[in-house]
């Protein structure tokens, strides 16, 4: 009994103080009507770009644009630009600046509001969980559940976020776009881990927006990957962009394709199918190492790896600095036997940004990775000139289950 | 992925150990930077089991964290730490491991955004790397640069 009242209070508490996630009011967006003049079919149109502002300065970072809607309603819609596409992690957040609707928070296993420590590699975005109606191109899906990354009401970041990946990435500045549509090959961010307290790093509950604590999450409260939820076209995704040349392009566009195999745009070809494991990782042989957590990310601006060999930048932090463009081969394989070798090159990160400031493109960029002889990350310059689709774990193309990479 | 229920035990006195910060700093820090005694008597307290290798010039402590990711800390001749290495499913606590460092590394320019999955700050007292994403795992170090004993590849920390 003592339970279900305090459950019932809380609720009321719920309902009056995190009813609402507040509005920034940015201006890169407009609201209004149900936006998308959209393309039909199953194409959104992406953009390599120097990103949402004129300083954001955004190098090899790959955007489209998002429409979101208050569920159910057709006239409660924001349309918002310059949301990353990133093929390594799952679900749709917007900064909390830049969203213009009132959506509801949505609750947590236990009637609190729902909030989400969303680690990066390269830090963390704080922010309530809430749900939204999600058109890309010609595609929707109905009540996904979305992060609000650094929305007012929810300022007080648990230490046990900071703690994990401490550079907070909570403003458009720091987290580089307006938003991020996480297209990987999971259908949540997390998955039945969130579930197991011992595995749950992420998701929280708030009695309070000042007093969240870590609380197990089930799959279908988590934030969700939209294209699992799209009526059709719902296996995966195709990214498809033009060859750059060296040493860079001022912009790049292309086409990000959902489906594989479901229409005529999407069909798979002869390429190279490449299985993923349960971390939705690969093997990459490389100067003799096995590098076994190597991925294909959208969201990574460069080809990262370790070489000890290969001069560092000493201003561009993290990035090769080679006297000459160096050229490099790397073999991926996989556990289906697949094995293909691809070449990349990298070029002096310092020169190649400061020859051209206008470049936002650049194939030849790389970047340091650190020592473990775990991870090596193929970032965007692997997806230039070529189609790199991803399909979802547990879902059929003609060509296998995922989930996998083919290119 | 799911572990046996015995370790949801270790992980919730290991989040009580991580969010009562007068708890943990009180005591010795155990720590980049810090004596690696420390290092061993923290571990315990966290149920998380120690494996000490040595190594020429240095000793690493292998700590399993209860959420499967493995920490490595890194000791020289005198006892003290001077990097940590991490790998596996979950970043550690890295006001934690980095002790009085964290605040160095928090506030270090983080001058060219590499995308989300990486990030590197090279300060003269400071390295930190960190790469990853939450489905596929982290992977990650920080150094010390000018205690790194002589003779230690840097690659070796890892």
């Amino acid at each position: 009994m003592r339970n279900s009242m305090r459950t019932l209070r809380t609720g009321l508490t719920l309902v009056l103080m995190l009813a609402a996630i507040s509005c920034g009011g940015g201006d890169s967006s407009g609201g209004g009507s149900s936006g998308t003049t959209a393309a039909a079919g199953n194409v959104v149109s992406v953009i390599v770009d120097g990103g949402p502002t004129a300083t954001s300065g955004a190098i090899n970072t790959l955007y489209t644009t998002v429409t979101i809607c208050v569920p159910g309603s057709t006239t409660q819609c924001q349309t918002i630009d310059h949301v990353q596409v990133d093929t390594q992690s799952e679900g749709f957040r917007v900064l909390g600046s830049v969203l213009s609707l009132t959506l509801s928070v949505n609750k947590a296993t236990d009637g609190n509001a729902l909030a989400e420590c969303t680690v990066f590699g390269d830090g963390y975005s704080w922010g309530p969980i809430a749900s939204a109606d999600i058109q890309v191109g010609g595609e929707s899906a109905s009540s996904v559940p979305i992060q609000v990354i650094g929305d007012a009401n929810f300022q007080s970041v648990p230490d046990s976020c900071s703690s994990q990946n401490p550079t907070s990435e909570d403003t458009v500045a720091t987290f580089g776009a307006n938003g991020i549509l996480g297209i990987g090959v999971f259908a949540q961010d997390c998955g039945a881990g969130c579930d197991v307290a011992a595995q749950n790093f992420y998701y929280y509950s708030c009695p309070t927006s000042t007093t969240c604590a870590l609380l197990t999450a089930p799959t279908t409260i988590q934030v969700a990957n939209p294209v699992t939820l799209f009526a059709t076209d719902n296996n995966g995704t195709i990214i498809d962009l033009p060859a750059v040349s060296s040493p860079g392009a001022t912009t790049v566009t292309g086409s990000l394709i959902f489906g594989i195999d479901t229409e005529s745009n999407n069909a798979s070809g002869s390429q190279t199918v490449l299985a993923l494991n349960g971390a939705g990782n690969f093997t990459t042989v490389f100067d003799g190492t096995s590098y076994g957590d190597s991925i294909i990310d959208s969201g990574s601006n460069g080809i990262f790896f370790n070489d000890s060999n290969i001069t560092q930048c000493t201003s561009a932090t993290g990035f090769y600095c080679p006297a000459t463009t160096e050229n490099f081969s790397a073999t991926l394989t996989s556990t289906n036997g697949v094995s293909v070798t691809e070449s990349f090159s990298v070029a002096n990160a310092e020169t190649l940004t400061s020859d051209d400031p206008t470049f936002t493109a650049l194939p030849d960029l790389g970047g340091t990775f650190t020592s473990d002889a775990a991870g090596f990350d193929w970032g965007l310059p692997f997806f230039f000139g070529r189609r790199v689709a991803f399909a979802i774990e547990g879902l059929n193309t003609s060509v296998g289950t995922g989930p996998y990479t083919a290119f | 992925m799911l572990k046996p229920p015995i370790r949801c035990l270790n992980h919730m006195i290991f989040a009580f150990n991580l969010s009562v910060v007068p708890l943990w700093s009180s005591m010795a820090h155990a720590a980049l930077g810090g004596p690696e005694a420390a290092v061993v008597a923290e571990a315990r307290q966290l149920n998380a089991s120690v494996k000490s290798i040595e190594h020429v010039g240095y000793r690493v402590q292998e700590i399993q964290l209860p959420s499967g990711t493995v920490m490595r800390e890194f000791a020289d001749a005198q006892g003290t730490v001077f990097a940590v290495a991490w790998s596996g499913p979950a970043m550690p606590n890295l006001r934690q491991a980095l002790g009085s460092y964290f605040d160095v590394y928090v506030n270090a320019p983080k001058d060219k955004h590499m995308g989300h999955s990486h990030l590197e700050i090279r300060q003269n007292d400071l390295v930190v790397q960190s790469s990853g994403h939450m489905r596929g795992g982290f992977h990650g170090r920080a150094y010390l640069p000018e205690a790194v004993p002589a003779g230690t590849a840097l690659d070796e920390i890892r």
